[in-house]
């Protein structure tokens, strides 16, 4: 491990770094544009430029690799007109409207000229005009005059989905990002670049223009997408509460961006995860409990209804069918319940589209399919409770609906609805089996309420709560255990998702001995946990 | 003095095959072939002395020591013909006249680096250069001096002549090979430098056009009677001139390394244009390096005594400049060239260079302002240094020392909205 000093403070680096990532793993931020970690090194932007003992020029920090006995100045006389040089050359021909960006309040260029600059421009000439709106792809849009050249955006491009798609046009100070005419910025990863972009330049159309950043309340969560589980950042929109009078508050979901975890997503999230949440928008909600064609009932009622449903049926004539997004504990009440029921025939979902693409989609779409097999054990299958309802054997069915996307929702076919009595559905939105169902109960949907999903490589996440959820729903582990309590099955009295996770940890195998501290933020993939 | 490197310039088709080995050529190939090794070649061209002819003067043998002697990959030479320096056109006669002097260096010096190929980028605009080197190459091929087993001696060398789109910037050697790869021409960092990871991460030398033609004849006549031309022990060797401006003969001239610079303006280029106006300044190495005043130009043509005075010998491409220039134009105009050539990739010189432009086009336009000298040279002074390639150095040497050496014209642009110089002064509009 070579050693090094940074501002006199001696330091012990990781042989091959650089000399930022050095000082950075010291928690001290030189400022960079163009370095990325996940991207390869441009150099570009020169404002990490540093001073090196025995080096006549300033070197930039980002590409200068760590040796035994390098003397660095961050904070030297020369470093800092350098630093203040270049946030001038930045600013020049910026258009500086930072009261219409949306990238305001997050923005390196705001961030660094505060920190860098001298606050003074002595640019007196007409600035550049450019395109302020050039439509880059289905979700992503530039102005040209906020970008700063960094690359950041081209080099995802070129070297993380290998699509290519942009590129520098023109020359010197008349230089803009492109795409080139008939091949528009369309890879399934592409929503990344604007996360990477250091300011306002690009910017994404489901987000442009819909909240100050500032006004969002940041949750980390994990995406229910697919069985990868990308790290996520959830902001929901809080703008209502400070702009109106009237209280009340916005409490959806404005944007998604991606957390780093090394062990699963790196930086990135795909753009069906970036946007999963548009889903939960879009789709008419279940948010209150409900009897057939859409008759208000009160919660006691419908659950009673639920419970009597149940308990009425012939012996083994109950199936379930439950979506692959339920968190854990929402499985594990459930099965809870089916235990306490006795001879319940039960099926998990499975929903798969496209392929693995190696990068991270995965065509698994059930992103707890491995809590299903965990917590349902291999068996739990929806063609064997399909089947059973063709043989005549299963004719009450529970549906739990799908928490993330309403088209996934389990829905029943002609034949299927002919031999089945009675539905009962458990759901966030009115879809799918919701329509042949004799009650219906709301519950959360994926953002609104907290749990673990096991990812396709058997890693333990947590998934936050974001925001209440809608009208009356409630979490599914709740209502199972409600209609547990009607039905007369004893299940524990459970007050959290937490608590619910504890029973869990004490008598499912692969999550032994866990507790919310062990799974953390970043998830456990504990060995002998493997999907 | 003998002219060596333009010796067959100013033969009947001296382009021809036919008539350069009439005058003796490719026998330094076929020396080199048969007596030295690679190695032997190199030691022979560090002794020399001959320093790179493009600019920065390195010394070309060291050059060549540096590419690895058992490459795992294949090692490449480059020939830089890309000569865009605004003030050079040294490489051009060479390649329109003297075609296979050059090959012969290029094949010469892949010779000593173990290159398996040289590829020579030249200039787009270069069109009749190209079409000449089309067909020397052509006869080199036919006539087994390039191509597999050369001369029967079992070595190999393809020749690949690759024109450029017209990019000043691709004349840097990194961006020549982001661009001779097919990629946007945008210089790279360093390290890596070319000789570890150069053309598509190969092992790889790049040279100028002049410095090749240089070798043939060290290989011919050696060493010592290289070192006995010039300056030695750091200036060695023939030079070629490029004199332009307000003189009465410009061209391409021969003389040694060392050749003082009113001897090549009063001389040999027969002096001022016009006897009435006498010299005011001279920019000595090409548009990039700080000018010379008339009271500095007692200096000698030479890589170190330039130095000391301050500036660079650059690429020879002097330009004279009488007492009717007005330098607040003549900058103004270099700061147009350099802003529309920079490649905006690093951000000095992307945003710097199209500044100092507007500020000087406002000097000259009549709206200066007495902060302005100031402010330019400041610009400068952020952008040296502080960028990938030197092409941002290239545009704000001029520009400070323009400023700094001329102040009392842009002063006098400030206060008078109007010009000094020239042969009338010229009033503005505004």
């Amino acid at each position: 491990m070579p050693k090094l000093t940074i501002d006199g403070k001696e330091v012990e680096a990781k042989a091959g770094n650089t000399v930022l990532q050095a000082a950075l793993a010291q928690g001290l931020e030189i400022p960079h544009y163009c370095y990325h970690p996940g991207l390869s090194i441009a150099g570009n932007c020169r404002m990490c430029l540093v001073e090196m003992e025995k080096a006549p020029k300033l070197v930039i920090s980002c590409a200068t690799e760590v040796a035994d006995g390098m003397a660095i100045a961050t904070d030297s006389e020369r470093v800092r007109t350098a630093r203040a040089a270049m946030m001038e050359f930045f600013l020049i021909n910026h258009p500086l409207d930072c009261p219409i960006c949306d990238q305001a309040g997050e923005c390196r260029l705001q961030d660094y000229a505060v920190e860098h600059g001298t606050g003074v421009s002595r640019f007196l000439e007409p600035k550049l005009t450019l395109s302020k709106a050039v439509d880059l792809g289905p979700h992503v849009m530039l102005d040209q005059e906020r970008c700063i050249q960094c690359s950041r955006c081209i080099r995802f491009c070129d070297e993380v989905t290998r699509t290519g798609e942009l590129g520098f046009f023109q020359r010197g100070d008349h230089t803009v990002i492109g795409t080139v005419p008939g091949k528009p910025l369309q890879n399934a990863y592409s929503g990344n670049v604007v996360d990477l972009c250091p300011v306002g330049a690009l910017t994404l159309k489901e987000f442009r223009f819909q909240t100050r950043v500032w006004y969002l309340k940041n949750t980390p969560s994990v995406c229910a997408g697919c069985a990868r589980g990308c790290n996520v950042i959830v902001g929901v929109g809080q703008q209502q509460v400070l702009m109106t009078t009237e209280g009340q508050l916005d409490d959806r979901i404005k944007r998604v961006v991606p957390r780093f975890n090394e062990a699963v997503n790196g930086h990135w999230i795909c753009d069906e995860g970036r946007l999963s949440y548009e889903r939960l928008h879009a789709a008419p909600r279940l948010d209150r409990p409900q009897a057939p064609r859409g008759t208000r009932v009160e919660w006691e009622d419908a659950v009673t209804r639920a419970a009597t449903l149940l308990r009425n049926a012939a012996p083994g004539a109950v199936g379930a069918i439950l979506s692959p997004r339920l968190t854990s504990e929402d499985l594990y009440a459930w099965s809870s319940l089916f235990a306490a029921l006795g001879a319940v025939r039960i099926g998990a979902q499975t929903i798969v589209r496209g392929e693995d693409d190696g990068i991270l989609l995965r065509a698994d779409k059930g992103a707890n399919s491995a809590g299903v097999r965990w917590i349902l054990g291999p068996d739990a299958t929806t063609p064997g409770v399909v089947s059973a309802i063709a043989r005549g054997e299963v004719t009450t069915l529970l549906v739990v609906g799908d928490p993330l996307d309403p088209a996934d929702t389990f829905s029943l076919d002609a034949a299927a609805r002919s031999r089945v009595k009675t539905v009962i559905f458990v759901g966030a939105f009115l879809s799918g089996a919701a329509e042949a169902a004799s009650v219906l109960l709301p519950s959360a949907a994926w953002s609104e309420e907290e749990g673990t999903l096991v990812n396709f490589e058997g890693r333990i996440q947590r998934v936050l709560r974001c925001h209440l959820p809608r009208g009356e729903a409630r979490p599914g582990w709740k209502i199972a255990s409600e209609v547990a309590a009607a039905c007369g099955a004893g299940l524990p009295h459970w007050a959290s998702a937490e608590e619910v996770l504890r029973s869990m940890a004490a008598t499912v195998k692969e999550y032994r001995g866990l507790d919310l501290q062990a799974v953390s933020l970043l998830g456990v993939g504990a060995p002998g946990r493997a999907a | 003095m003998e002219r060596i490197l333009t010796r067959n310039v100013e033969k009947r088709d001296s382009e021809t095959l036919a008539v350069y080995e009439a005058g003796g050529g490719y026998q330094a190939l076929l020396k080199a072939l048969r007596e030295l090794s690679p190695d032997q070649l190199t030691d022979e061209i560090k002794r020399s002395g001959l320093r790179g002819r493009g600019g920065a003067g390195f010394p070309t043998g060291v050059k060549w020591s540096f590419m690895p002697k058992d490459p795992k990959k294949p090692s490449y030479l480059i020939c830089n013909a890309d000569e865009s320096e605004p003030g050079t056109f040294k490489d051009r006669l060479l390649m329109e006249k003297d075609p296979h002097l050059m090959l012969e260096g290029c094949l010469l010096s892949s010779y000593a680096i173990r290159a398996s190929a040289c590829f020579v980028y030249i200039r787009g605009e270069y069109v009749h250069a190209t079409r000449v080197l089309e067909t020397a190459i052509a006869e080199a091929y036919a006539k087994g001096y390039a191509g597999r087993n050369i001369l029967g001696s079992g070595w190999s060398c393809e020749l690949v002549l690759h024109v450029g789109a017209g990019a000043y910037i691709c004349g840097e050697e990194t961006a020549l090979m982001t661009s001779l790869e097919g990629n946007r021409g945008y210089p790279r960092l360093k390290p890596p430098f070319p000789a570890q990871a150069g053309l598509w991460g190969c092992p790889t030398t790049i040279n100028n056009v002049e410095t090749l033609v240089n070798v043939p004849f060290i290989v011919e006549r050696g060493a010592d009677w290289f070192l006995g031309i010039g300056k030695a022990p750091k200036n060695t060797g023939p030079k070629l001139y490029c004199l332009s401006g307000h003189v009465k003969r410009p061209g391409v001239y021969e003389a040694p390394l060392g050749l003082p610079l009113r001897e090549l303006i009063y001389e040999i280029g027969g002096g001022m244009l016009r006897a009435d106006r006498p010299l005011k300044a001279v920019i000595p190495g090409g548009s990039s390096v700080p000018v010379l005043t008339a009271a500095e130009c007692d200096v000698d043509l030479d890589f170190d005594s330039l130095a000391a005075a301050g500036t660079m010998l650059g690429s020879a491409g002097i330009m004279v400049m009488d007492e009717t220039t007005c330098m607040v134009q003549a900058i103004e105009r270099i700061a147009h060239f350099y802003a529309h050539e920079s490649c905006g990739q690093c951000t000095p010189c992307r945003e710097g260079c199209g500044w100092m432009e507007k500020v000087l086009k406002r000097i000259e336009a009549g709206s200066g302002r007495n902060e302005d000298m100031d402010l330019l040279q400041s610009i400068a002074s952020n952008i040296q240094g502080n960028t990938i390639c030197p092409l941002g150095d290239a545009a704000a040497m001029p520009v400070a020392s323009f400023v700094t050496k001329f102040r009392d014209e842009f002063q006098y642009h400030v206060d008078h909205k109007a010009c000094l110089t020239g042969p009338r002064v010229r009033e503005f509009a505004g």
